[in-house]
C-alpha cells in the first residue's frame, strides 16, 4: 500500500507508527555502531569508560572492607605482588586505586545529575519564558559563572565537611550549573523561532508536551555531552581538594593518595614514593582520555554534517 | 519656528548616534562596571558570612579570650576589630556595615598566624609570585595556541591536524595539578634537572645579581610551563573551531580567488579568528588564577593560592577572607579589561552597541 501524504494528514499512518520508531531505533544503533567502527580510537574510549564503571560499581567488592598492611615492604617497588608497589604502610597500590574508584566516581556522577538538571530547567525555562524572569536569572547565571569554583570550595571547606560523596556532589553541582543553564537557554531561543515549535503553540499544545516532546530531544545529545563533562569536572574538583589536604580524609581515594605521596612520601624529591604518587595520575589521565574519546564520538554521532563519508 | 524646533531634536538626535557610537561604549563600560562592583560586592558578603558563621565563631572566640587576658571590653573589641576587620560586638547588622567599611579603606584585617602583619602586606607579598607566572604562561599558552590552532584547522583532514587537535582536548580536559605533578615527577623526581619547590635558590643573595635571577628563572621554569600547558588545549580547540568557521567564509575565497599571498591569507585568517578569542581570555585568567592554586601548591611557590590553602589549614579566618576576596576582585577586573577590549577591537560590538 503507498500512503499519499496530503495536507492534514499524517505522512505515516497510525498503525506503522510503532515499527517506524522502532527502524529508526535500529538505524540510530546501526550509525552509532559505523561512527564507531570508523576509528578504533573510539572503541578504546568506550572501553576504557566501561573499565572505569566497572570499577566503580565493583571494585570494592573484590578486596576485603580493611586492606591488608604488609609492614616488611614500604614503599616497596612494583612487583607481581604488587604491580604498582606499596604505599606508605605496604598496602598494595593497585587495591588503593580501584577500590578509591568508587568514591570518585560516584561525586562525578552526583554532580553530573545535579549540574545537568538544575542547568536545564534554569536555561529551559529562562528561554522559554524570556522577560524578566530571564533577565534575573542570566544574572544569577553570570554571577554562578564569575565566581571562582576552586576558591571558593577552599573556603567553604571550613564550615562544610563535605563527608559523602553524595554531599561534595551537591556542593560542586551547586556551583557548577551555570555553563549549562547558559548554553540550554541559548539553544531553546534558537529553537522556538522554528517552525515546529511554532506549530506546536499554534496547535495549542500544552507547554509540558512542547518541552518534553519538542525542545528536549533535540538538545538532548547536547544534555549528555555535557553531562560527560561534568562528571570529569568534579572528578577533577574533588581529587584536588583532597590532594590540597583541606578536606578531613575518611575514606580511601585518589585525592588522598596524591595528598600523602606528595607530602608525606617525599615523592616529589625522591623516587621511592613514586610509584605511589603516579598511579592515580595515571588513572586519572587514562579517565580523561576515555572521555575525550568518547566525546569525539558523540560529536559525530550526533552531529550528521561532521560525518565524513 | 515652532515646527523647526518641534522636528528638529528627534531626527538630530538619531542621526547623532549613529555617527558616534560613543553613547553605546559608554552605556556597556558602566554596564560592566555595576555588573563587577555588584559581584565584588557579593563575593565580600560571602567572606564575612563565613567567617561569621565558621562553627565555633572565631571572632567571639577571639573576643572572649581577649577579655580573659585582663583587656577591658572596649579595649577587646578594638583588638578584635582590627584582627578581623569589624567590630565583634553589636547586631549582625552592624557588624556587616562595620566589615564593608573597612573593606572601603583596603583594610582586610591583620593576620593571627603571623601577628601583628596587615592582611594587606601578606596579600601584597604573595601577589608579584602569582600574577608574573600567570601573565609570563597565559602568554606563552596564548601564542602556542593560536599558531597551533592554524595548523590544526588547515591541516584537519590529515594526521597532523588529528594529533593536534587530540593533543589540545586531552590538555584541555586534563586538570592542571596532574600536569604539574608530572611535570615534577619527571624533571625533579627522575631527571633531577630542575628544582622541585620553592620561588628561588636558599642560599641566593637577593638582588641583581646574576645568581639569584639565574635561580629565579630557574625555579620559575616548571611552573610556567604547567600554566602553559594548562591553558594550551583550551586556545588551541577554540582557535581551530574559529579558523574553520572563518575558513568558509567568502572573503576567504575572494583573497585567493584574487591570488593572494598565502601569508596575506593567513592573516586574514587569522586577523578573524582571533578576536572572538578575547572573550576567552577573562575565562582563561579566571581559570588560571583558580588554578594557581594548585601550581603553587605543587611547587611550594609562595602566591596568592598557597596563601589562601595554608590561611585554611591555620584557621586563619581574616587572612583568608582576605585572600578570597582578592583572587576574586583579580578574576573580575580580568574578566571587565577583557570585556572592554574586546569593545575595543571589534568593530561590530562597538557600533551596534547591543550589550
Amino acid at each position: 500500500m503507498t500512503v499519499i501524504a496530503g495536507p492534514g494528514e499524517a505522512v505515516v499512518p497510525r498503525t506503522a507508527a510503532g515499527t517506524t520508531r522502532a527502524t529508526l531505533r535500529r538505524n540510530f544503533w546501526r550509525g552509532v555502531w559505523r561512527v564507531m567502527r570508523r576509528k578504533p580510537s573510539r572503541m578504546a574510549g568506550v572501553a576504557i569508560i566501561a573499565l572505569f564503571a566497572v570499577m566503580g560499581a565493583f571494585g570494592p567488592l573484590l578486596y576485603p572492607a580493611h586492606l591488608p598492611r604488609d609492614n616488611g615492604a614500604l614503599y616497596a617497588p612494583p612487583s607481581w605482588a604488587h604491580p604498582l608497589g606499596t604505599d606508605f604502610e605496604g598496602t598494595d597500590v593497585l587495591a588503593l586505586v580501584i577500590t578509591g574508584a568508587r568514591y570518585v566516581l560516584l561525586t562525578g556522577l552526583a554532580t553530573a545529575v545535579i549540574t545537568v538538571a538544575l542547568g536545564t530547567a534554569i536555561g529551559l525555562f529562562s528561554g522559554f519564558r524570556r522577560g524578566r524572569w530571564d533577565t534575573l536569572l542570566m544574572r544569577i547565571t553570570d554571577m554562578n559563572l564569575a565566581i571562582p569554583g576552586l576558591p571558593l570550595l577552599l573556603v567553604l571547606s571550613t564550615v562544610w565537611k563535605f563527608t559523602s560523596p553524595l554531599e561534595m556532589g551537591l556542593v560542586l553541582g551547586l556551583l557548577g550549573w551555570g555553563g549549562v543553564a547558559r548554553a540550554v537557554r541559548s539553544q531553546t531561543l534558537s529553537l522556538r523561532e522554528r517552525g515546529f515549535i511554532e506549530a506546536a503553540r499554534g496547535l495549542g499544545l500544552p507547554t509540558t508536551h512542547i518541552i518534553g516532546r519538542e525542545l528536549l530531544p533535540g538538545m538532548a545529545p547536547y544534555i549528555a555531552m555535557n553531562m560527560l563533562i561534568a562528571v570529569t569536572g568534579a572528578v577533577y574538583a574533588q581529587v584536588g581538594l583532597f590532594f590540597l589536604g583541606v578536606l578531613p580524609f575518611d575514606a580511601n581515594n585518589w585525592g588522598v593518595m596524591l595528598n600523602f605521596a606528595v607530602f608525606n612520601g617525599g615523592a616529589l624529591t625522591t623516587p621511592a614514593a613514586l610509584p605511589y604518587l603516579l598511579a592515580p595520575l595515571i588513572a586519572i589521565l587514562l579517565l580523561t582520555l576515555g572521555i575525550v574519546l568518547l566525546i569525539d564520538a558523540m560529536d559525530e554521532i550526533f552531529n550528521p554534517r561532521l560525518r565524513e563519508e | 519656528m515652532t515646527l523647526a524646533i518641534r522636528s528638529r531634536p528627534p531626527g538630530g538626535a538619531v542621526a547623532r548616534r549613529r555617527r558616534l557610537p560613543g553613547g553605546a561604549v559608554t552605556r556597556r563600560v558602566a554596564g560592566h562596571l555595576v555588573r563587577g562592583l555588584v559581584m565584588i560586592w557579593v563575593v565580600a558578603t560571602i567572606s564575612f558570612v563565613i567567617i561569621r558563621e565558621i562553627p565555633g565563631d572565631p571572632v567571639a572566640g577571639q573576643y572572649e579570650s581577649l577579655i580573659q587576658k585582663g583587656m577591658s571590653p572596649e579595649q577587646a573589641e578594638r583588638a578584635a576589630a582590627v584582627l578581623y576587620g569589624f567590630l565583634p560586638t553589636g547586631s549582625l547588622w552592624e557588624q556587616y556595615v562595620g566589615y564593608m567599611g573597612s573593606l572601603l579603606h583596603l583594610d582586610l584585617g591583620q593576620s593571627l598566624s603571623t601577628p601583628g602583619v596587615p592582611v594587606t602586606t601578606l596579600i601584597g607579598a604573595a601577589a608579584r609570585w602569582t600574577v608574573l607566572p600567570v601573565l609570563a604562561g597565559t602568554l606563552l599558552s596564548f601564542l602556542l595556541g593560536v599558531v597551533m590552532g592554524v595548523y590544526a584547522a588547515i591541516k584537519r583532514s590529515g594526521k597532523l591536524g588529528d594529533a593536534l587537535a587530540l593533543s589540545g582536548s586531552l590538555l584541555h580536559g586534563v586538570p592542571v595539578y596532574v600536569i604539574g605533578l608530572l611535570l615534577t615527577a619527571i624533571f625533579a623526581t627522575l631527571w633531577p634537572i630542575m628544582p622541585s619547590g620553592g620561588p628561588v635558590e636558599i642560599e641566593a643573595v637577593p638582588g641583581l645579581n646574576a645568581g639569584y635571577v639565574g635561580s629565579l628563572v630557574h625555579h620559575a621554569v616548571l611552573p610556567v610551563v604547567t600554566y602553559t600547558l594548562a591553558s594550551y588545549g583550551g586556545w588551541i580547540l577554540a582557535m581551530k573551531s574559529n579558523v574553520v568557521a572563518v575558513l568558509g567564509d567568502d572573503f576567504i575565497l575572494a583573497a585567493e580567488l584574487r591570488g593572494l599571498r598565502r601569508g596575506v591569507v593567513f592573516r586574514y585568517l587569522a586577523r578573524n579568528a582571533i578576536l572572538p578569542l578575547f572573550t576567552v581570555l577573562a575565562l582563561s585568567i579566571g581559570m588560571l588564577f583558580g588554578g594557581s592554586i594548585f601550581i603553587e601548591e605543587i611547587f611550594n611557590y609562595p602566591g596568592l593560592g598557597l596563601l589562601l590553602v595554608n590561611s585554611i589549614s591555620t584557621r586563619d579566618y581574616a587572612l583568608m577572607g582576605g585572600t578570597f576576596l582578592v583572587i576574586t576582585v583579580g578574576i573580575v577586573v580580568a574578566n571587565i579589561a577583557a570585556d572592554l577590549l574586546y569593545t575595543a577591537i571589534d568593530p561590530r560590538v562597538r557600533s551596534g552597541g547591543s550589550a
